[in-house]
């Protein structure tokens, strides 16, 4: 599958664009990724670091948070790993497409790996997946991931009370309006019921896993649903 | 100290996005396991908004009024007149402000 140019550039320039609403979204969580990193008195390229090196907004805002109250470096670390479990799931949701791509495009798409790029690409087929549309939606999200946050770093203290103005919706928007269409069955209603009773319950019980322990158990009851629908049918 | 935690931080979070896309790692996706992953996009996207509806600055919040809650009915709404992933998502957060302004 190897696309000529102008086609590599096509699909490059469509993953751009679709990804183009996600990346506003995700502006104010950029914003107080980079506010709160100065706040906690980290340097202003330790700020941008965390950003561009980590490049997972709940791990760096969690991580923001425990630095401040004084955590370790292993409790931040484990945590860290915990927050970000999900990525294990859409690893191996995305495996079968590029796990068979040359080792600079899997190191590449692997590091670009976010929530928005798994709900953007995890739909396609070996036939569908363009590795350049892949790349286009992830290296997109990057840099505005990195803009914001930069713009954060600069406004810093400027912004009062920024994590109080209810921006946080704005993810919510974005992400009721990818779900909604895809929920055409009953198997994927009863996933999402399980998944949003669950996300609020354990996160209620501030559990650390409580997203990915949440969204498995939601995959679950979708899944026992359909094999159940499907044997009476 | 900083360096060195970010730096972990970006190797923990490579890792576990990498770690199944490296295809020297003996496993093979069976049907049932391709089923269940099928269900990852509702699933997981749903739990990653549960908290922000229902807890609000980390305070467990039901009340059928609480902006949130209407504000992701409104972009429920929009996204199944329009289908535009865009168009709800602005619309759904100008409404958000205006009843969060409303209602608080």
């Amino acid at each position: 599958m190897s696309s000529s140019p102008p086609l590599a550039r096509h699909a490059f320039t469509q993953g751009t664009v679709a990804i183009l609403p996600l990346s506003l979204a995700v502006a104010p969580w950029g914003l107080l990724a980079g506010s709160m990193a100065i706040e906690a008195n980290l340097s202003a390229w330790q700020g941008q670091g965390l950003s561009a090196i980590v490049f997972a907004g709940a791990a760096q805002l969690v991580a923001i948070g425990m630095l401040k109250s004084g955590a370790g470096l292993l409790s931040i670390l484990l945590t860290t790993l915990l927050l970000t479990s999900q990525h294990l799931l859409y690893g191996l949701s995305m495996r079968p497409v590029v796990s068979g791509l040359p080792t600079r495009w899997r190191l590449g798409l692997g590091f670009l790996l976010t929530d928005e790029l798994f709900a953007l690409t995890s739909h396609h087929d070996q036939q569908q997946f363009n590795r350049w549309y892949a790349l286009g939606v992830g290296l997109t999200f990057y840099v505005a991931w990195n803009l914001f946050t930069l713009a954060g770093i600069i406004l810093g203290q400027n912004i009062p009370h920024l994590d109080q103005l209810g921006l946080d919706f704005s993810i919510v928007a974005t992400f009721v309006a990818l779900i909604t269409p895809l929920v055409r069955s009953v198997p994927t209603l009863v996933c999402v019921a399980v998944s949003l009773f669950c996300s609020v319950l354990f996160s209620h019980w501030h559990w650390e896993t409580a997203l990915v322990a949440a969204g498995l158990l939601g995959m679950a009851a979708g899944f026992v649903c359909q094999k159940f629908a499907g044997s009476r049918s | 100290m900083i360096w060195l935690l970010i730096v972990a931080m970006g190797v923990v979070v490579f890792l576990n996005r990498y770690v199944f896309l490296e295809p020297r790692l003996p496993l093979r996706l069976g049907s049932n396991v391709r089923q269940f992953l099928g269900f990852a996009v509702p699933g997981m996207l749903t739990a990653i908004c549960g908290p922000i509806i229902f807890l609000p600055e980390h305070q467990l919040n039901l009340d059928p009024l609480n902006p949130y809650v209407l504000g992701s009915l409104v972009a429920i709404a929009l996204v199944l007149l329009t289908r535009s992933v865009l168009l709800s998502m602005l619309a759904s957060m100008l409404i958000f402000f205006l009843l969060r302004s409303w209602l608080t």
